[in-house]
């Protein structure tokens, strides 16, 4: 029972110092400055809090008890701080013997490994570092470990008690944006820019955590009345936010909210239809295109030239933003049939492989054909939205429109989600044949989801090269679909709010940590991995795909059937068929 | 004229010939049972009559109509619904969602409909919900409709699969072997319900089964493949004595009463 509890531990402590190294080499410790070793102390606690748990259950959690429980913990704590210390100190002792590592690991420089020991720089290049400093790190992982315990045994006692799971927990979930949204006002006043300090990174945290809670706060809330004055009262918190945030902090904000768009999109596609489609970009590209050759006639060659033959001046705008809005999202619907067809008969990895040569193709298109698209040079001079003379090109409008654009996608999606429509895409993701023995036409249903994700990225595609202005070939690459695919699995496949959460996790975190934003690719591994492991369902997924991935309590035992009377209505003269 | 006339239905897995030359009448209203040892082709005739699979040679006329090269959801739509031997319910919706989708091709609403919720479109979604529940009642789910289909028991699943068909509101059900591992009181359930399907809404039957006891209490006509060929047709009665029927069986205790 001890022996296993140590080796248990022993597993954990290995898991940690693998996420331990892994941050010390994209260089956290250097952003965190004095506190870095605290503060990975703490991430650890609460990577140690859900490893200990052990699955996702309620039984497991009651399971544990607490002697066996502590020593997990504080075994593992020992054995990730003493890896970790020893992996400190190697590193220090090779700075401070002139070892230039920057070639190999990049990040591992004096600055780093300073910060961990809590001294100068200087004193790692001279190689003085504190005696002790190994046991600083070592105890305070450990400590970590066993506050990893208590926060498990905390939980449980927690949830053993009803009150707190159904009442103070919810009414805690409930408050928590309201508090967040009360921290980023008190941290500074409107119109300052705190861009690049740290109060200004954590405002623009403490943001993106209000905005995160909101969606927990609403699933808390209990439907009808609670959730609809709930439902107002963050509304107006989030109308007011950009007016409180910075520029930097609400541009960033509008990139993230342009993801939800397309998030939202590719969530159609692939969350309800389950077709896999990693070209998403393509659509996002032709959006933004099509809007850059309607407000900036003049920036592309041939199109210009036609113009003029037509006639048509090509020196200013063709049409307002407005009104471009449903031209470049058709010309994006277009352009998902026109994908769709030729996919209609793939499944899974084929479909896959497919979509992504469609998105690179698009991309190899505006990147060639220079007469029209001005080649890598791009388009440049796109102009931003217009409201009565206004210009809305900056960050705070932009990002209001982003806000306004993902409400109504989002309002959308959840209509379509509940409809008829919605349906066949479940009950195609499940069983593609037997959906369609039960009536569902496949082409139509199909070429649906693709059209209408495409539409969705369309939008988002026009709102990202007005606030660009100048958009290039470049910024649709793989990678854009790879980031959009991403949010929408960490966020929870099929869940709407869950996109929102994606990315604010994936598109959100990243402007806050600038630096490791070169590890952005094996950062969105990493947190997949853990993701699959911690929760495969993504973080607030829909109630749906919580009940695929886990078993929800086997069917019940005793089948009892008794037949009813008769049908109330009569079967026969009941019509759908009217409208 | 009968409802469904399957003419030399033949269709063939690489040499081997699963239904070879099948022909089978089913009139309306009637109960027709399909019999037949383990592989001997039961299961590829419904899915060439739902559109499955597209038989190499024949015909299948539906009230009159070819449906051969017609698609699965086209054929639903002309009235003959089926259930699945191994259970196909869409296992993470709900019992209600399943019937929603049953009724895929009764309903009409479009996307834009429902994105505006136009008045048609809920009308015709609180329609649809109704009805899904009635059917729910009538094979005796009343009260579980929000229940996620994996996690209802076995029986209540076969239930569920008979109601998903309804919801298309189905001439002709094709039930494979829709009794299929039930103990004893459920089957004689699932036989009441069968006979309410046809007495009460009209709905021809044509049923895979094992269960002798269910086949010869049941069907008004009985047909027996083996080896993909018809080798008997018939009253029950005269099914049950046909020395061919016996053979293909082999253990002749099989038509005598004893369940195989
Ligand atoms: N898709 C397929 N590909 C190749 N062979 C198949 C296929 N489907 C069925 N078969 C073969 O066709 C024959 C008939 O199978 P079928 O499932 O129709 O039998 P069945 O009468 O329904 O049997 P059971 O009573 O076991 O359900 C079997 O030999 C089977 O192996
Ligand atoms: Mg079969």
């Amino acid at each position: 029972m001890r022996l296993r509890s140590v080796q248990r531990g022993l597993r954990i402590g290995a898991i940690a110092f693998a996420i331990l190294t892994y941050l010390i080499l994209i260089g956290l410790p250097t952003r965190l400055g004095s506190v870095a070793t605290p503060v990975l102390a703490l991430l650890t606690a609460l990577i140690f809090w859900v490893a200990l748990r052990g699955g996702k259950s309620k039984r497991a959690l009651a399971d544990q008890s607490p002697a066996p429980l502590a020593l997990t913990g504080a075994t593992a704590g020992l054995a990730s701080g003493l890896l970790t210390a020893a992996l400190i100190a190697g590193f220090a002792r090779l700075l401070a013997a002139g070892v230039n590592v920057q070639p190999y690991l990049d990040k591992i420089v004096p600055l780093n490994m300073a910060a961990l020991y809590g001294v100068m720089p200087g004193a790692v290049m001279a190689g003085e570092l504190p005696g002790g400093g190994w046991l600083w790190q070592v105890g305070l992982l450990t400590l970590a470990g066993v506050v990893g315990a208590l926060l498990v045994l905390l939980e449980r006692s927690l949830r053993q008690r009803t009150w707190s799971t159904g009442g103070a927990l919810r009414w805690l979930t409930i408050v928590l944006p309201f508090v967040l949204l009360a921290f980023v006002i008190w941290l500074g006043s409107p119109g300052v820019t705190l861009g690049g300090n740290n109060r200004g990174t954590l405002r623009l945290l403490a943001a993106m955590a209000a905005i995160g809670s909101a969606l927990f706060a609403l699933r808390a809330a209990q439907r009808g009345r609670e959730q609809r004055i709930l439902a107002l009262l963050l509304l107006i918190g989030l109308a007011y936010l950009p007016f409180t945030l910075d520029q930097f902090q609400n541009s960033v904000m509008g990139i993230v909210f342009i993801f939800v768009m397309m998030g939202l999109g590719l969530n159609i596609v692939v969350g309800f239809a389950g077709l896999l489609d990693l070209g998403y970009v393509a659509f996002f590209a032709i959006g933004a295109y099509v809007y850059a050759f309607l407000s900036a006639p003049f920036a592309s060659p041939a199109f210009s030239a036609l113009l003029t033959s037509l006639g048509v001046p090509a020196d200013a705008p063709l049409v307002s933003f407005w009104v471009a809005i449903p031209i470049t999202m058709l010309a994006a619907g277009l352009g998902g049939v026109l994908l769709g067809i030729p996919v209609l008969r793939l499944r899974g990895d084929y479909l896959a492989i497919v979509t992504l040569g469609f998105g690179e193709i698009i991309r190899l298109f505006m990147l060639n054909m220079s007469d029209l698209t001005n080649g890598p040079r791009g388009l440049l001079n796109v102009a931003p939205p217009y409201l009565f003379g206004y210009n809305l090109g900056n960050p705070r409008d932009i990002f209001i429109l982003a806000l306004l654009g993902a409400g109504v996608i989002a309002f959308a999606a959840y209509r379509l989600d509940g409809s008829r429509l919605g349906r066949a895409w479940i009950a195609m993701r499940e069983d593609e044949d037997v959906a369609q023995a039960t009536g569902v036409n496949l082409v139509q249903t199909k070429l649906l989801a693709f059209a209408i994700g495409a539409l969705f990225a369309g939008l988002a595609g026009q709102l990202y090269a007005a606030r660009q202005t100048n958009i290039f070939p470049d910024n649709f690459t793989l990678f854009v679909s790879v980031d959009t695919l991403s949010l929408v699995i960490v966020g929870g496949m099929g869940s709407i709010p869950g996109v929102v959460l994606g990315a604010l996790a994936l598109k959100g975190l990243p402007e806050v940590l600038r630096g490791i934003d070169e590890y952005r690719i094996v950062t969105f591994a990493a947190l997949l991995v853990i993701m699959m492991i911690v929760r495969p369902e993504g973080i607030l997924p829909s109630t749906r795909r919580r009940r695929e991935l886990h078993e929800e309590g086997g069917p019940a035992s005793e089948p009892a059937i008794t037949l009813e009377p008769a049908l109330p209505t009569d079967y026969r003269t009941l019509d759908g068929g009217k409208l | 004229m009968a409802l469904l006339e399957a003419q030399a239905v033949t269709k063939i897995f690489g040499g081997l010939v699963a239904v070879g030359s099948v022909d089978l009448a089913v009139e309306e209203r009637a109960i027709v049972s399909l019999i037949g040892p383990n592989g001997a082709g039961k299961t590829t005739f419904f899915n060439c009559l739902t559109g499955l699979y597209r038989p190499e040679e024949g015909d299948i006329l539906f009230d009159g109509v070819s449906l051969v090269g017609l698609r699965p959801d086209q054929i639903i739509a002309q009235g003959m619904a089926r259930t699945y031997q191994n259970i196909r319910l869409f296992g993470s919706m709900t019992a209600i969602e399943n019937v929603l989708v049953g009724q895929h091709v009764r309903l009409r609403s479009t996307p834009l409909g429902a994105i505006f919720q136009s008045p048609g479109t809920r009308r015709e979604e609180q329609r649809a919900e109704q009805q899904a529940r009635e059917l729910l009642a009538f094979v005796g789910l009343a009260g579980k409709g929000d229940m996620i289909a994996r996690n209802l028991p076995y029986g209540d699943q076969r239930l569920l699969e008979v109601a998903r068909a309804l919801g298309s509101r189905p001439r002709l059900l094709l039930l494979d072997e829709p009794a299929a591992g039930m103990n004893p009181r459920e089957t004689d359930a699932m036989m009441e319900l069968i006979r309410r399907l046809r007495n009460e809404l009209g709905i021809t039957i044509l049923l895979i089964e094992h269960d002798m006891k269910v086949v010869m209490s049941i069907s008004d006509r009985v047909s027996v493949l083996d080896y993909g060929k018809k080798i008997a047709e018939g009253h029950p009665d005269e099914v049950r004595r046909d020395p061919r029927v016996i053979e293909a069986y082999l253990g002749a205790g099989v038509l005598a009463g004893h369940n195989a």
